[in-house]
C-alpha cells in the first residue's frame, strides 16, 4: 500500500510538471508536419501497392498485430495488458470512423505512433511510441498506406477504464513524457556499418526490444543505463541481450541471433512465452538481411557488468539423487547431457538464459510452455506442466540441479519463489499423495 | 430404413460434410498455447484419511486381510499384501467407478443359458462392490459352518485349503456366489493393489515394484534399450515423487 501511495504521489507530481511545461520538446509534434492533415483514414485507401507492401512489413516489424488483434478481429483491439498501475485495453486501430482510428488524418496518425498523442489524449507507454519515435518518415507513410487497406471493424473500447485514479488521467502521461520520452527520430551513426545501423533501427524502433529487455523504474520507464540488460515483465523474465559472457548473448554469432529471430531457436535456446509470440507475429517476417542486421547490432553491444552467477552448493548425494530425477522427468526431451533437441527443445548445456533470474524456468515447470510456431519451424514443441506432479520443493531442487550441471553455475532456486509463482500464475496444486 | 435408404443417407451426409467443410474452411494458424493437462486427464489419487468407505465392517476387513495375506504373504522379498496397502487400495477402488461397475454391461443377458460359453468366463449382473459384499459374507458363513470359527481366525494352512478349494471350484459358497470367480476377483485385486502406482493407495514404498524389479513411471528408456540380460538396478519411480 505504501508503495502504491508513493507511486500515486509521484504521478501527481509528474502531472503537475507536465501541465506546467506543455511546450517542452517531448511534446513537440513538428516532426509530423511531413504528413497530410486534410484526409482522414476513413476517407482514404491507398492504391500504391508497393507502399502497402512495405507498410505491412513495417507493421510486422512493429508487431502491431500482437497487441491489437484479438477475437474481435484484425486490429480491432481488446487485448488486456496488466500493468502495475491497472489494466489497459488495446485500442481499435481499424479505419472505423466511430470506434477505430478512421477519424485520424495522416498527421494525427504520426503524432499517435511516434509521439504518443492520440485522438482521446495522451497514450500510455504500454503502446511503445517511445520506440516507434524512431520510425522514419518513409516507414510511417508506408504504414499509413497499409492501415488504409485494413477492414474497418466497429468495436468500441474503453482503453483505460480498468485504470484506477490517478492513473486514468491521460494528461499525467505528458509529465511522464517530459521525464522519460526521447522525442527524436533515428540518427544513423556514420562510423558504424550500414548493417549495424539497420540493426539498431530495428532494435530501438519497430522491434521495441528494450520494452521488455530493459529493466523499468518505479514509474514504468526503461532504465537507460541498463539498456537491454534484462527486464522482469511479471510472469516472465526477458534476458540480457548484451555480450555478457555469463548471462547474456556473449558467444552468440549474428547468424545465431538471426536464426533465433526467424525460427524461435538458435539451436540452443528456444523462444517461449511472450518471445514466442514476438517470433510468431513479428520477427519471423523479417527479411534475412534485416534479421542478420539485428544480430550484427546486438553482437556489437558492450557486455553488461552482471557478474557470473555463483554456483549453488549441491552435495554428492543430492547431485546423484537429482541426476536420477532429471533422467526420469527431463532427459527424454532435454537430453541426458542437457543437449536438448536442436531447433525444438532448449539445451541446458551452454544456455546462458537459464542462469540468471529463474522466473522463466519456474513458469515453464508450473504452466508448461510452447515454442514459437513459425513458417520454417512449424512443430512448436510443447513442454508439459509439472504442477500436478511436483511440489514447490521438488521443482526448486530440479531447477537448481539443471542450473548447476554440464558446466553451468547458477544460484539455487528457492521453494518459496516457486510457491509464490504457483499462486501468481494460478497453477494447480500437486495431487495429494496417499502415502505421505 | 432399408439398405438403399441407408446408402442414400450416407451419401447425402458425406456430401453435406464436404460442403460444410469447404464453406467453413479457416486456415488453422499457430497451435494451442496451453500445455497443462486438463483435470479430467489427471489420475485420481486414493483418498487419504477417513477410514474405509465400503469395507466398513470389521469382519469383512479381517476376512479380506486374511485372504490377501495368504495370496501375497510377507517374506524376505517384501511385505504382505495388507502391509503394502492393498486393503486401502481395494476399498478406494470399490468406492469409486470400479466398484460401481461403470465400465461393465449390467443389463440382463440376451441368452443367459449360453452366456458363459460365449464369453469364456462367468458373467455377472452384480457390480464388484456387490460381489465383495455377498462373497465376504458367504466366506465367513462357510467358516462358521465348517470350522465353527471366524474365517480370519483360521490357521494359515486351513485358509490355504479353503482358497485352494475355491480356486479349483471344489468348494461351494452357496447358490448366490460363484466361489471360483470370487477367488479370482480377490486374487486379481490383491495383485493390482500390490503393483499399481502408490498414488492409488497400495504398493506402499513401491514395495511391489522393488520386488519384481519394475522401474515405474519413467518417461524414457532409450538409455537402456540396448542393455539386455542384466540387472539395471533402476530405482523405481512413482507418478508423484516421494511415494
Amino acid at each position: 500500500m505504501a508503495k502504491w501511495i508513493k507511486i500515486a504521489g509521484g504521478v501527481v507530481v509528474v502531472a503537475a510538471i507536465g501541465a506546467g511545461g506543455w511546450a517542452w520538446s517531448s511534446l513537440n509534434t513538428s516532426r509530423s508536419n511531413v504528413a497530410d492533415d486534410s484526409v482522414t483514414l476513413a476517407e482514404f485507401t491507398s492504391d500504391d501497392a508497393e507502399a502497402i507492401e512495405r507498410g505491412e512489413y513495417v507493421m510486422r516489424m512493429g508487431d502491431c498485430a500482437a497487441c491489437h488483434t484479438r477475437e474481435d478481429g484484425e486490429f480491432a483491439g481488446g487485448y488486456q495488458i496488466a500493468t502495475p498501475f491497472g489494466t489497459l485495453v488495446s485500442s481499435n486501430i481499424t479505419p472505423d470512423a466511430e470506434t477505430g482510428i478512421g477519424g485520424m488524418t495522416e498527421k494525427d496518425f504520426f503524432n499517435a505512433i511516434r509521439q504518443g498523442i492520440g485522438q482521446h489524449g495522451m497514450l500510455y507507454p504500454a503502446m511503445p511510441y517511445t520506440a516507434y519515435a524512431k520510425f522514419t518518415d518513409e516507414d510511417m507513410h508506408d504504414l499509413w498506406a497499409y492501415m488504409s487497406t485494413v477492414e474497418p471493424i466497429s468495436n468500441d473500447i474503453d482503453e483505460n477504464g480498468g485504470m484506477p485514479f490517478p492513473f486514468n488521467i491521460r494528461l499525467a502521461m505528458a509529465g511522464w513524457d517530459m521525464l522519460f520520452f526521447d522525442n527524436e527520430g533515428f540518427e544513423p551513426v556514420a562510423s558504424e556499418s550500414d548493417d549495424w545501423n539497420r540493426g539498431k533501427y530495428i532494435v530501438d524502433g519497430g522491434g521495441h526490444c528494450a520494452a521488455c529487455h530493459s529493466p523499468r523504474n518505479a514509474l514504468g520507464a526503461e532504465v537507460a543505463s541498463a539498456y537491454l540488460q534484462g527486464g522482469n515483465i511479471g510472469d516472465w523474465y526477458a534476458p540480457d541481450l548484451t555480450q555478457n559472457p555469463h548471462v547474456g548473448l556473449g558467444g552468440s554469432s549474428a547468424e545465431d541471433i538471426a536464426s533465433y529471430l526467424k525460427t524461435g531457436s538458435d539451436g540452443v535456446a528456444v523462444a517461449a512465452g511472450p518471445m514466442a509470440e514476438a517470433v510468431e507475429h513479428s520477427l519471423q517476417y523479417l527479411t534475412d538481411e534485416d534479421a542478420l542486421a539485428v544480430g550484427t547490432y546486438l553482437t556489437a553491444l558492450p557486455a553488461s557488468d552482471t557478474p557470473a552467477p555463483a554456483a549453488a552448493s549441491l552435495g554428492d548425494a543430492d547431485t546423484a539423487r537429482l541426476a536420477d530425477v532429471y533422467e526420469v522427468n527431463c532427459s527424454a526431451c532435454h537430453g541426458l547431457q542437457g543437449e536438448g533437441i536442436k531447433g525444438m527443445v532448449p539445451a541446458f548445456d551452454g544456455n546462458h538464459g537459464l542462469l540468471t533470474d529463474p522466473t522463466n524456468m519456474i513458469h515453464v515447470m508450473l504452466k508448461g510452455a510452447r515454442a514459437a510456431h513459425s513458417h520454417t519451424a512449424e512443430t512448436a514443441a510443447g513442454m508439459p506442466s509439472f504442477a500436478w506432479k511436483m511440489d514447490d520443493e521438488d521443482i526448486a531442487e530440479i531447477l537448481t540441479y539443471v542450473r548447476n550441471s554440464w558446466g553451468n553455475a547458477g544460484e539455487a532456486v528457492s521453494a518459496g519463489k516457486v510457491g509464490e509463482m504457483r499462486e501468481q500464475l494460478g497453477a494447480r496444486e500437486p495431487l495429494s499423495n496417499p502415502g505421505s | 430404413m432399408n439398405r438403399r435408404e441407408a446408402l442414400f443417407s450416407l451419401g447425402s451426409m458425406a456430401a453435406a460434410g464436404g460442403l460444410a467443410s469447404r464453406a467453413g474452411a479457416v486456415e488453422l494458424r499457430g497451435v494451442p498455447k496451453p500445455t497443462e493437462m486438463s483435470a479430467d486427464h489427471l489420475p485420481t489419487p486414493a483418498r487419504t484419511g477417513g477410514g474405509f468407505r465400503v469395507l466398513t465392517e470389521e469382519t469383512d476387513q479381517k476376512t479380506v486381510k486374511a485372504v490377501f495375506d495368504r495370496l501375497i504373504p510377507a517374506d524376505d522379498f517384501g511385505p504382505s499384501a495388507s502391509e503394502a496397502g492393498c486393503l486401502e487400495f481395494l476399498d478406494d477402488q470399490l468406492s469409486g467407478d470400479y466398484g460401481a461397475g461403470k465400465a461393465l454391461y449390467l443389463q440382463t443377458p440376451l441368452r443367459p443359458e449360453i452366456e458363459e460359453e460365449i464369453m469364456g468366463s462367468p458373467q455377472f449382473l452384480a457390480t464388484p462392490r456387490e460381489r465383495y459384499e455377498t462373497g465376504l459374507k458367504a466366506l465367513e458363513a462357510y467358516a462358521q459352518e465348517n470350522d465353527q470359527a471366524a474365517f480370519h481366525a483360521l490357521s494359515p494352512d486351513r485358509i490355504d485349503e479353503i482358497l485352494t478349494g475355491l480356486e479349483a471350484g471344489e468348494i461351494s459358497l452357496g447358490d448366490d456366489v460363484d466361489g471360483q470367480a470370487f477367488f479370482e476377483l480377490m486374487l486379481q485385486n490383491a495383485r493390482e493393489g500390490y503393483l499399481a502406482d502408490p498414488l492409488y493407495g497400495g504398493n506402499r514404498d513401491m514395495a511391489g515394484w522393488k520386488m519384481i524389479g519394475f522401474p515405474g513411471a519413467r518417461y524414457d528408456y532409450r538409455p537402456y534399450v540396448d542393455r539386455r540380460n542384466e540387472d539395471l538396478g533402476l530405482t523405481p519411480v512413482s507418478l508423484i515423487p516421494n511415494d
